[in-house]
């Protein structure tokens, strides 16, 4: 194709370096914000305007900023529950299903310390706090483990597992919660009981501690990868389970590992947002807004192409945008779901560009 | 009890478009690991333009339409430009789910249109016509040349293309049409089964469809059978208590079909069900073809 006096071709790419990859992901994304202004100019409303918007209040404004916070510890929870059995070659789209599984794990934690019975009573934070932690943990690393363990053992296609057991643990926790379930709230229909305020997750500068919890499983997981045997054995699996096999890395451990390991992740990110978040504290009636938010964990973890490091920006950068998302659909008048439209932008735009992995555009002047 | 049965039917007539969407994707080599997204947008679409318009018949054609856009868009990226067909796949659902929150809402809400009238013995024309379309499909696939065409695509691209099939075609036509069928069964769903527009409602209808493409080995006939199974199943989960009254919440029923669905995935992953059935899986299945 010529353009003036260049002349353009595709040529197959043999190598990708890493900031290449990262050039690629920016421009996706900026072209993805540029794809989606048509919704605004559709709304009657100057896309510019409405992205100073969103990115003033996810980002600056003193209301905002936490949201933001709290999304994007959530979010680098999700993102690197992806990513794990990601460079493993596995797909996990179960992050809905492990979060809520998390959450109903922290919570009963306290059901067995009777908060729910007597929540007036004095309890010690210094010792239900972890435990809260470590069932968040073991629950969504046991139901992660159904789908590493189909996979290792019987290659039963885990896309279709994960968001099988995805349904199922939407289903529990509407059981927990609803029609005098053991976790509904005492007051109210529909919705789980309340945490005691002694048992707040402690605040870091106004934001959870899970904050520290979440940036540190990013820094593991980076070690993990590139320090460690098990690491190595993850990514061979991910290149070529094959050629990891005839290597004498198990090919039924490594999918059972990942998924315990990425279910663990995401089921903290269910004690984060149900147990740690200010000003939520239970498990609310809408938990399958949070749920399908886990989704963005996938993009995430694609643009991010599975490095936890580069997780960390691209969970904020995206925290902020469905926060200011939310808050420019009130402000704006825009319809419900401007966020989870601007998820389906991303998605599409960051599959397309996924050609440019494989091929760059070289220009020559004639 | 006859109503229980025909509702079952019904949606066992959606599993079954959905599903024989995705085995025609699968035969030429495609995986379309989300029907889902594709149904969401026919039935979204559907569902608004008969309500806007008030025309059931509008409502069926939009759905097919942006299903077999749909589909298109996925043989694009998967064959044209090489992308990995599951992360295309994955593309096109979260693409479906986010937009059509996002673009339905202001629909949410009951259609309001008078029913379909059923066609005979209390069943929908869908039923009927579900039931005749995986008899031409099968006689297609495995009885005409058109079929053989789309199945040495699926089995091995470069010795069809050797052979004077042109492969890319034969796939963004089955892409396309297996689209169509997905946006058709998602507008069954939402103008017919359960004509109710709500954010993100199919909950998985999708992924059983696949799930029982895999279970059928690819015979439309099988699939046939899977779909009576699992539309029964679902239907039982929503009422349990024709059955079992009083035995478990409501709500654990409705993890059965989700959970039945894992153990039938299980079954057919076994090397004993491998041995004895698993040569029917096309052998080019998820591959994409890059002509030398």
């Amino acid at each position: 194709m010529r353009i003036g006096s260049y002349e353009l071709r595709l040529e197959k790419r043999l190598t990708l370096i890493g900031w290449q990859a990262a050039i690629i992901s920016v421009l996706a994304i900026i072209f993805a914000l540029a794809l989606f202004s048509f919704i605004f100019i559709l709304a009657k409303i100057n896309p510019l305007f409405a992205y100073r918007q969103i990115f003033s209040y996810a980002f600056a404004n003193p209301y905002g900023l936490p949201l933001t916070i709290n999304r994007f510890i959530f979010l680098l929870l999700c993102t690197c529950a992806f990513i794990i059995p990601f460079r493993a070659g596995l797909w996990n789209i179960g992050m809905t299903g492990q979060f809520y599984v998390g959450a109903l794990g922290a919570f009963a934690v306290l059901f067995a310390f009777g908060v729910k019975r007597s929540p007036s009573s004095n309890f010690s934070p210094e010792l239900i706090i972890p435990a809260m932690l470590i069932a968040a943990a073991l629950g969504g690393a046991g139901f992660g483990a159904v789908a590493g363990f189909l996979k290792g053992k019987f290659n039963v296609n885990e896309i279709v597992v994960t968001m099988m057991l995805n349904s199922i643990a939407f289903w529990l926790v509407s059981y927990m919660i609803k029609e005098g379930g053991p976790f509904m709230s005492p007051g109210g229909e529909g919705q789980g009981f309340m945490l005691p305020p002694s048992l707040y997750a402690p605040l870091i500068m106004n934001a959870p501690f899970t904050i520290l919890v979440a940036l540190g499983i990013a820094v593991l997981l980076y070690f993990l990868f590139t320090k460690t045997a098990i690491g190595y054995q993850i990514k061979a699996h991910g290149h070529s389970p094959a050629a990891a096999r005839y290597a004498g890395i198990s090919t039924f451990k490594i999918p059972l590992l990942v998924f315990i390991l990425g279910g663990a992740v995401a089921g903290l990110a269910g004690y984060h947002y149900f147990a740690a978040v200010p000003g939520l504290y239970k498990i609310s009636s809408d938990y399958r807004y949070f749920g399908d938010l886990a989704f963005y964990g996938i993009i995430c973890g694609l643009i991010s192409l599975g490095d936890p490091f580069a997780a960390i920006p691209v969970a904020l950068l995206f925290g902020g945008l469905s926060i200011g998302g939310r808050f420019a659909q009130g402000k704006l008048h825009l319809g419900f779901g401007v966020d989870y439209a601007l998820l389906g932008v991303l998605m599409i735009t960051l599959v397309a560009f996924q050609f440019f992995y494989r091929y760059r555009i070289a220009w020559a002047k004639k | 009890m006859w109503e229980f049965i025909v509702r079952s039917l019904e949606a066992s007539t959606i599993f079954t478009f959905a599903a024989l969407g995705e085995l025609i994707d699968q035969r030429s080599g495609v995986l379309n690991v989300v029907l889902e997204g594709v149904m969401l947008f026919g039935a979204t679409l559907g569902f608004i333009a008969a309500k806007t318009t008030g025309s059931y018949l509008l409502g069926f054609l939009v759905g097919m339409a942006i299903g077999g856009l749909l589909g298109f868009l996925h043989g694009f990226f998967s064959v044209t430009l090489g992308v990995d067909q599951v992360v295309s796949g994955m593309g096109i659902w979260i693409l479906g789910f986010g937009l059509t929150t996002y673009i339905g809402n202001p629909y949410t809400g009951p259609l309001g249109m008078k029913r379909i009238p059923p066609l005979l013995f209390g069943l929908s024309p869908f039923f009927y016509v579900g039931i005749a379309l995986v008899v031409v499909l099968w006689f297609v696939l495995s009885k005409t040349s058109l079929g053989l065409r789309i199945r040495s695509v699926g089995e091995n691209p470069s010795v069809a293309e050797v052979s004077g099939i042109n492969v890319t075609r034969t796939r963004y036509l089955c892409v396309t049409i297996g689209g169509m069928f997905a946006g058709l069964a998602g507008a069954i769903y939402a103008l017919f089964y359960n004509p109710v527009w709500n954010y993100n409602f199919l909950m998985g209808w999708g992924f059983i469809a696949l799930a029982l493409v895999f279970f059928s080995m690819w015979n439309p006939l099988i699939l046939l059978g899977g779909s009576l199974l699992f539309g029964s199943l679902w239907q039982l989960s929503l009422n349990p208590q024709l059955v079992l009254p009083g035995v478990l919440s409501r709500y654990i029923w409705r993890t059965v079909p989700f959970a039945i669905t894992i153990g039938v995935l299980l079954i057919i992953s076994t090397k004993w069900f491998r041995t004895r059935w698993g040569a029917a899986k096309p052998e080019a299945l998820a591959k994409p073809y890059v002509k030398e």
